[in-house]
């Protein structure tokens, strides 16, 4: 800065009040959730992540005990179920869209796919609820249960429309196209120098696009991160269909909670007590932990790809 | 004939890939399908008033309508561009025209970490810090909560319709002696300004939606229309998710309703970015 | 460029259609706030249709006053209440003696109207003219895990009418999510018929429930989140205001009282309840007195007749408010209710006897404005 001239130095300082705030929300945002969540943490220690109780008393504080075990693991299954079962479907999406469609089709179809990407997730919770998950329980869910009840996944009777398998369709639904709007970018970028030397070569779509897709696989990755760190993060999509319950347990069939369904539901009542706003902002420290972990990560993934396969 | 197996698994795998895209496609017909069914179905019922009366009484025959939710969103989507616009676009601009400094890094890679912030922490800390110390749900605390959702998708929108005005012009601007102020404000908001719309509706575009970071900052109404920006006031995506947890026929027509008008709000800001990105990229 | 242009055109008439509608019910309509006066209220959810119905007929009679009520659970209520957010609260039981020592005072409790918590299921086998008959026990069983099967001995036991119909399905027990008032009454209720097995700790507006770790719980907000979860959920059973229960048409369980009867909530057990806790002295005379041993007097009160799950809802007002016209809004209120409750009851509550609504009109002297 020693050599800009005046006015420009200027200008840069009264651009800063507009960065600072962008820092200040940062630092707020940790040291609120930091210092709000020390209460719980130096009361109940490590057993505020692994026990899964929520004793709230209002007369007797001592008696207060919040474990968040049940919605860690919700927030986990939830989130990985949802990604499992969007991956290979975005990948296959995004391969219909830039492979096997005609250029006219195309664009409509990429453009349905970036509408969806952003539309509110609170319609993915409310047709989850109306209209997937009495669906689900009556014909994917009991089938599942009655051939496959020796996989532990599968083992409950299903008896309500909304469990933890319920809100892991509906998360899946809303991160495929997420997720393929991602990878249509990264295959796009794929510089046109291996596209001919594939087909130079006469391999066949299926020899191609696989190449292509090794050649995305890092691209691929982080869009994997990115889409399970959306899942993880969502709040009343999961909360319209999770059925709310403090169930730890491997059966995706029986109600659960999450983190930020958890939060959702307690939030607004914590204060009544004295430790449980306290508990709600840990869980959210572990929520914002898991969230700018898994993102920073793909973007590290991500940056790294681009300057490799473009060689810079 | 000769059977090539390349040829054979090459169609098994065509066969394989077009199946499961269906699969994955069929939800997004489906889910805006139901949409507009459902929430057409509430339009019939009520006419157009439903977008302007307040929500009748649970089970009554008559519906009412959205009205104090409808105004909310568009009174947040108003308050969300004012406050959340300007930090963006000047956050852009010092990481882009002074892109070595440390400030300059910091800001870039924190604003873009925002977008893996989990919404509903947003909504927490905006009660924390500022519906607490006012000592009451408002309009301004979602709009900060919503611009805080905005900020980058806007700000790498306007910083990357920044940093692809050509070198030439860049040059130019400062060989006839402009300062970076002066360039910024007579050459490049013009060359960059689709870019900078565009940013705004695509930042809007997923503000307008978001329920989680109003949960506990605007405090819904279902009487009251609005009665100033320091008071409570109502959002569509709130009230989908209260109506949708109700019991109720009618409260479950009207998040129908929601829906849709919500839908078709982000609809118009969505497309309205995507022709406005088309024209950069036909410029 | 034309793009560009075009884009302004849709924000200016995006704007100035908001506007419009702005303008139309901002200010011809009179919402300036300077007019008018908003009164905004949180809570239970026990009261809430009760309320909205009062609130509907007092406001077409008083059109410069606006009240508006959010049911959010009577936790999240108080909480409101407390920190200020809203002018006043629902809440079902009172508050306990330590918080009211804390405002002691300042903040006048007023019992509204009597209600009961009704205990739904959804068996399609079992005919709707015929009503499950549990117990205290059974129930509390049923929320610790131990009762799993509709056809559990337990409750055959309880139903020999109905031995052939009970499935051997599993429960799923429903519950409220949020911090709740209902919650404290229910659970109330299973500490006073079972206290061996359900213990004081599991007695609050939200419990730890056992059932939700055997994985057959399943938590909804509100009363409306549980009846329509209910309602959604073949064989679940849960616990609701009676309002709910009758205009959503649920199966109502028979519940045994104190006395060994099973009753149903009805308008007459409901009353033979609240009279046999009012003859026990357990209101004060003011509205800022300690109310907090009325719940566990009416829940499981004597009398062959007494419904066990009944319930006094209250509102919370504070004594002086910043705004005077808010304070004369609240008085305007509860005098008009002193006078207009009983015409608009709704079905599944029951209103007060008079020597209790006389508290209205005390809160009315006490309250500053």
């Amino acid at each position: 800065m020693t050599n800009t001239p005046r006015e420009d130095r200027l200008f840069f300082y009264t651009l800063l009040p507009f960065a600072s705030i962008v820092i200040a929300i940062f630092i707020a945002l940790f040291v609120s959730l930091i210092e709000n969540s020390i209460p719980v943490i130096l009361r109940e220690g490590l057993s505020f992540l692994t026990s899964n109780v929520w004793i709230a008393c209002e007369d007797n504080p001592s008696l207060e005990f919040y474990g968040i075990l049940a919605p860690v693991v919700g927030t986990i299954v939830t989130s990985v179920t949802a990604l499992t079962l969007a991956l290979p479907l975005s990948i296959a999406l995004a391969l219909v869209v830039l492979e096997y469609t005609p250029v006219k089709i195309r664009s409509l179809l990429s453009c349905l796919i970036d509408v969806m990407a952003g539309l509110p997730t609170v319609i993915y919770g409310l047709w989850g609820l109306f209209v997937l998950a009495p669906i689900l329980r009556d014909y994917v869910m009991y089938s599942l249960y009655r051939y496959l009840w020796l996989v532990p996944l599968f083992s409950i009777e299903p008896t309500t429309p909304t469990t933890v398998f319920t809100a892991s369709i509906v998360l899946a639904v809303m991160i495929i196209p997420f997720m393929t709007r991602l990878i249509i970018e990264a295959y796009n970028l794929i510089p046109i120098k291996y596209r001919e030397a594939a087909l130079a070569l006469g391999f066949t779509k299926f020899e191609y696009v696989r190449t292509m897709l090794s050649l995305a696989r890092p691209a691929i990755i982080a869009a994997s991160l990115l889409g399970w760190g959306r899942a993880a993060g969502e709040t009343v999509a999961v909360a319209m269909t999770i059925g709310n319950s403090f169930t730890v347990g491997l059966s995706l069939f029986s109600p659960g909670y999450t983190i930020s369904s958890l939060i959702a539901n307690q939030f607004p009542n914590a204060e009544f007590y004295y430790y449980m706003y306290s508990a709600l902002y840990g869980a959210g420290l572990v929520l914002l932990v898991i969230g700018l972990t898994v993102n920073s990560i793909a973007v590290v993934i991500l940056a790294r790809w681009r300057r490799i396969v473009h060689g810079d | 004939m000769e059977i090539d197996g390349r040829m054979v698994l090459d169609k098994v795998f065509t066969l394989l890939v077009i199946l499961l895209a269906l699969l994955a496609f069929t939800p997004i017909l489906w889910i805006l399908g139901s949409v507009f069914v459902n929430g057409v179905k509430a339009f019939t019922r009520e006419g157009l008033s439903v977008l302007f009366k307040t929500p009748s009484s649970p089970l009554s025959s008559s519906l009412g309508g959205i009205g104090p939710a409808l105004l909310g969103t568009l009174i947040l989507i108003v308050l969300t561009t004012i406050i959340g616009l300007p930090v963006a676009f000047f956050t852009a601009v010092l990481a882009t025209e002074y892109p070595h400094t440390l400030l300059a890094r910091i800001v870039n890679v924190l604003v873009r970490s925002l977008l893996g912030l989990p919404t509903i922490l947003v909504g927490m800390l905006v009660y924390t810090l500022i519906v607490i110390p006012m000592g009451r749900f408002s309009a301004i605390a979602g709009a900060i909560a919503l611009a805080i959702i905005l900020l980058p998708y806007t700000y790498t929108y306007v910083e990357n319709a920044l940093n692809t005005i050509p070198r030439d012009y860049r040059e130019a601007a400062y060989s006839i002696g402009l300062t970076k102020a002066g360039a910024l404000l007579r050459v490049f908001i013009g060359i960059a300004r689709r870019g900078i719309v565009a940013g705004i509706l695509v930042g809007l575009s997923r503000a307008c939606g978001e329920t989680a970071p109003l949960l506990f900052t605007i405090g819904g109404s279902s009487r009251i229309y609005f009665t100033g920006l320091d008071q409570p006031i109502d959002a569509i995506p709130l009230l989908v998710y209260r109506y949708a947890l109700t019991p109720y026929e009618n409260y479950h027509a009207l998040a129908w309703c929601g829906a849709l008008v919500l839908t078709l709000i982000y609809l118009a800001i969505f497309l309205t970015a995507r022709i406005v990105v088309r024209g950069v990229e036909v410029d | 460029m034309r793009f560009s242009r075009a884009i302004l055109v849709a924000i200016a008439i995006i704007a100035i259609v908001s506007g419009v509608i702005v303008f139309k019910h901002v200010f011809t309509s009179g919402f300036t706030g300077s007019g008018r006066v908003v009164l905004r209220g949180a809570g239970a959810t026990f009261l809430q249709p009760q309320l909205e119905a009062w609130i509907e007929a007092f406001m077409e009679e008083h059109k410069n006053i606006v009240i508006e009520y959010s049911g959010i659970g009577s936790g999240a209520g108080q909480k409101q209440f407390f920190k200020g957010l809203v002018d006043f609260c629902g809440s079902d039981p009172p508050l306990s003696r330590s918080r009211w020592e804390e405002y002691r005072g300042r903040v006048l409790q007023l019992p509204v109207i009597l209600g009961a918590l009704a205990v739904v299921y959804n068996i399609p086998e079992i005919p709707r003219d015929i009503h499950l008959n549990l117990t205290g026990r059974v129930l509390a069983l049923i929320y610790l895990g131990e009762i799993r099967f509709w056809d559990d001995p337990r409750i055959l036991e309880l139903n020999p009418a109905l031995a052939d119909k009970l499935p051997h399905k599993e429960i799923i027990a429903v519950h409220r999510s949020d911090s709740s008032g209902s919650t404290q009454i229910f659970t109330t209720f299973l500490h006073k018929a079972a206290p061996d097995i359900w213990p004081k700790k599991l007695v609050g507006k939200v419990v730890d429930w056992p059932v939700d770790k055997v994985g057959n719980g399943v938590g909804a907000k509100g009363n409306a989140g549980v009846t329509a979860t209910v309602v959604n959920t073949e064989y679940s059973i849960g616990y609701v205001e009676l309002s709910y229960a009758i205009k959503n048409n649920l199966q109502v369980a028979a519940i045994m009282n104190r006395e060994g009867y099973f009753t149903l909530p009805t308008v007459e057990s409901i009353q033979s309840a609240a009279m046999y806790a009012l003859k026990a002295g357990i209101l004060p005379s003011k509205p800022d007195g300690d109310f907090s041993r009325e719940l566990e007097a009416i829940v499981y009160a004597g009398g062959k007749n007494s419904y066990p799950i009944t319930a006094f809802s209250h509102i919370f007002v504070w004594k002086s408010y910043d705004d005077v016209e808010k304070a004369r809004a609240i008085k305007r209120f509860l005098e008009w209710l002193y006078n207009n409750d009983s015409k608009y009851i709704v079905e599944g509550y029951v209103p007060l006897p008079v020597e209790v609504k006389k508290l209205w009109m005390e809160a009315v002297k006490m309250i500053e404005g």
